[in-house]
């Protein structure tokens, strides 16, 4: 007992031989919460910090540096020379590129920089800026809180924004080394001081080829078997008016393959249930017997198994495969699978899709 | 000290110290050791788990034969003296090492995650003094230590569910998609993640009910099996297999997914209720090595141990590049193999020579 007291006075009284403490205390760092890349040439880029400011007595509530690098971390060290403070990124939120800079196929050596610092979380998201991502940062958004919590609130998952990938570090890192997917990365635009997600980009690869409209984006999550889907809004009419907008309850996919390397083909079927809760159009008032909904039902599958297809069609032409379908077919593969592999089932590939809707109500009223 | 207080593990006892002192880093890397088989790897657990049952039937029998002895006392009876405390330095040297390893290990991990900015000495000299705390409190102690581990780390597998969440099951199909040569790589990286429960021929003579110890030692090691398999099964939904090659501790990067309101970083935590698992390897071994150093200088010496744990850091803090430390390390862990298959060795002996030492 006497020993344990002697040393643990001991292990008190000897901390003050220790250095003099070399840490930074809170108020002095500088926690970025948002990065931008843009892209200048080849090699060097422009990076763009937005720190949150909390100090009341500042105008601005963000503060923000631009330095032009060709390295992360160097720029970091760079744009600590103009800041008052020690810049870390413990509170990454969001990292935004420009178009261009994802077309040049330079973004996974960057995010891979980001995935291997262990003061990075995964959660960080990914976003594609469709002119430039510094503008983005230092345009002023009166009614917002701080750019900031704007940008990351925006890309967070959200029903009405179903469309959005939501693709964050570990996903960008996971689809672009899975030898089955190709990443896909929401599109943010400002325009009219909103920023607003409207498309999203594929990739092929490392590059950007493609960037597709959110309807299109829909059908990505829907086969990935999201659960929660925003509201689809149809348009049926071939000459005649006949639009609605179902929200949907429940989505379920299941996929067959035939498991042939040769002839591919799969059989994709999408089970969505909803309620309508639009509709304008010449069915109008006929709506309320149960045999004018199955009617209705049989040409929503009809028109939605006819975009689906549209839509691998088009993904079969760009041989990208953002979906996964070849995961059908790697998981009865033997031996070692490639992402050549990959492309060659998607552009032999035949798809058979059917969409089974049910609409389980249609509102209140009967 | 008469045999019948040294009898002081029970059923509880000797279940969680097998099954503590088998989890350590081993487990957080289990799934980048195996990514030579990609994501055929979800059933080479299994796999281990038969094989440390296999290989833990000669242990427990040759101990069932010299009821009151350690294995560094049936080293010395099988193999006369001499030759007998040869293989007894052999194996403290080794212990002392291996201990090294799985501290040094853990370093590695903090330096890398929890602490970048700040070396690990003094962080290295305090585990070394919890270590010697601990295993002053004699096997009993580090056999509750061990309970009291699990109980902390068991609720650590509830945050493998965003892994769950997000990952995609049908990666681990086709089962069987590997050539022998890549399994038999993989088994000799990965299966130094389940090594521990051959301390059981050092404990041995202190458990209580000695003919049901297989059971019970079984029982701890299908615990940490299933936690192992639970963990690979995880990773390979949640990883591409580049990433299962190539991320490091990839079990701390399934708690990195995770996300609560009140805390940012499950995987720091994850980091820190780790140390108790570390700390309950490396007391074990402690514990077996001083055993061991008794047994050589023939008599006991309560300094033995802090001879021991002297050797330890020095060990650690060796001034030699890093490449030179982990290949004494590997080898290290290497040699550990040789101890698994060593009851095999003695057992034949103890057929052999039986009527001559049963003689003496």
């Amino acid at each position: 007992m006497k020993k344990s007291i002697i040393l643990f006075v001991l292990t008190i009284l000897l901390t003050g031989c220790s250095d003099k403490e070399l840490k930074v205390p809170l108020e002095d760092i500088g926690m970025v919460s948002t990065l931008s890349f843009d892209y200048i040439d080849e090699e060097m880029m422009k990076l763009t910090v937005a720190i949150p400011q909390f100090s009341p007595e500042a105008k601005e509530n963000t503060q923000l540096f631009s330095v032009t690098t060709d390295m992360i971390s160097k720029g970091i060290v760079e744009i600590e020379m103009q800041s008052d403070k020690k810049i870390v990124l413990n509170q990454l939120r969001v990292v935004l590129f420009n178009e261009e800079f994802a077309k040049h196929g330079r973004m996974r050596k960057l995010i891979r920089h980001l995935y291997r610092d262990s003061s990075v979380g995964n959660k960080v998201l990914i976003a594609i800026v469709k002119e430039n991502g510094e503008e983005v940062l230092k345009a002023d958004y009166p009614d917002k809180p701080n750019v900031n919590l704007y940008i990351n609130d925006l890309l967070q998952p959200s029903i009405n924004t179903a469309f959005n990938p939501n693709t964050n570090i570990h996903d960008f890192i996971y689809t672009q080394t899975s030898t089955v997917h190709d990443s896909i990365v929401p599109i943010v635009d400002k325009k009219n001081g909103i920023i607003k997600i409207e498309e999203v980009a594929v990739f092929k690869g490392k590059e950007m080829i493609e960037s597709i409209p959110h309807d299109e984006a829909l059908i990505i999550q829907a086969l990935q078997g999201r659960k929660n889907l925003a509201p689809l809004a149809l348009d049926l009419g071939d000459g005649e008016e006949d639009k609605l907008v179902l929200d949907l309850i429940s989505n379920k996919v299941k996929m067959k393959s035939n498991k042939n390397m040769e002839a591919p083909k799969l059989s994709i079927t999408l089970k969505m249930e909803g309620t309508l809760v639009d509709y304008v159009g010449y069915r109008g008032g006929e709506l309320e017997s149960l045999e004018k909904i199955t009617k209705l039902e049989e040409d929503i599958d009809k028109h939605t198994s006819k975009q689906v297809e549209e839509f691998l069609d088009k993904l079969k032409e760009l041989e990208v495969d953002p979906i996964g379908l070849a995961e059908e077919f790697r998981k009865h593969y033997h031996g070692k699978w490639d992402k050549e592999k990959t492309n060659d089932i998607i552009s032999k590939l035949q798809v058979d899709v059917k969409v089974e809707t049910s609409i389980i109500s249609t509102g209140n009223l009967k | 000290m008469s045999p019948k207080n040294l009898k002081v593990l029970g059923v509880y006892h000797v279940i969680f110290l097998v099954q503590n002192t088998m989890v350590g880093t081993g487990l957080l890397s289990a799934p980048q050791r195996l990514s030579v088989l990609g994501y055929s790897q979800v059933l080479m657990p299994i796999y281990f788990g038969i094989i440390a049952t296999i290989t833990l039937w000669p242990m427990v029998w040759i101990c069932s034969q010299y009821k009151g002895d350690n294995l560094f006392r049936i080293n010395e009876l099988l193999l006369g003296k001499w030759m007998g405390k040869g293989i007894n330095v052999l194996i403290v040297l080794h212990f002392t090492l291996l201990i090294a390893a799985i501290i040094s290990n853990y370093m590695n991990l903090i330096q890398s995650t929890a602490l970048p900015e700040q070396t690990t000495t003094v962080t290295i000299l305090l585990v070394l003094l919890l270590l010697t705390y601990i295993v002053n409190g004699g096997i009993k102690t580090i056999a509750r230590f061990c309970t009291l581990a699990f109980c902390l780390a068991i609720p650590m597998v509830y945050f493998l569910r965003w892994g769950i969440e997000k990952g995609d099951l049908s990666h681990i199909f086709p089962l069987f998609n590997f050539t022998s040569q890549e399994f038999f790589k993989a088994m000799q990286q990965g299966y130094l993640s389940i090594l521990g429960y051959e301390l059981i021929m050092f404990y041995f003579p202190y458990i209580i009910d000695q003919k049901k110890a297989f059971k019970h030692a079984m029982i701890g090691i299908w615990i940490t099996i299933s936690l192992v398999f639970i963990t690979t099964v995880v990773s390979v939904m949640y990883y591409s297999e580049w990433q299962l090659e190539h991320v490091e501790f990839s079990v701390l990067h399934l708690f990195k997914a995770g996300e609560f309101s009140f805390v940012e970083r499950i995987d720091i935590m994850g980091i820190t209720f780790w140390v108790s698992l570390i700390l309950t390897t490396a007391a074990a071994y402690l514990w077996s090595a001083r055993k061991g150093l008794d047994s050589i200088r023939s008599k006991k010496n309560k300094y033995h141990v802090y001879f021991i744990t002297a050797a330890i850091f020095g060990v650690i803090m060796l001034p030699v590049n890093r490449e030179f430390q982990q290949k004494l390390f590997d080898a290290s862990i290497y040699i550990e193999y040789i101890v698994i298959l060593w009851p095999i060795f003695l057992c034949l002996i103890h057929l052999v020579r039986k009527k001559q030492v049963k003689s003496k």
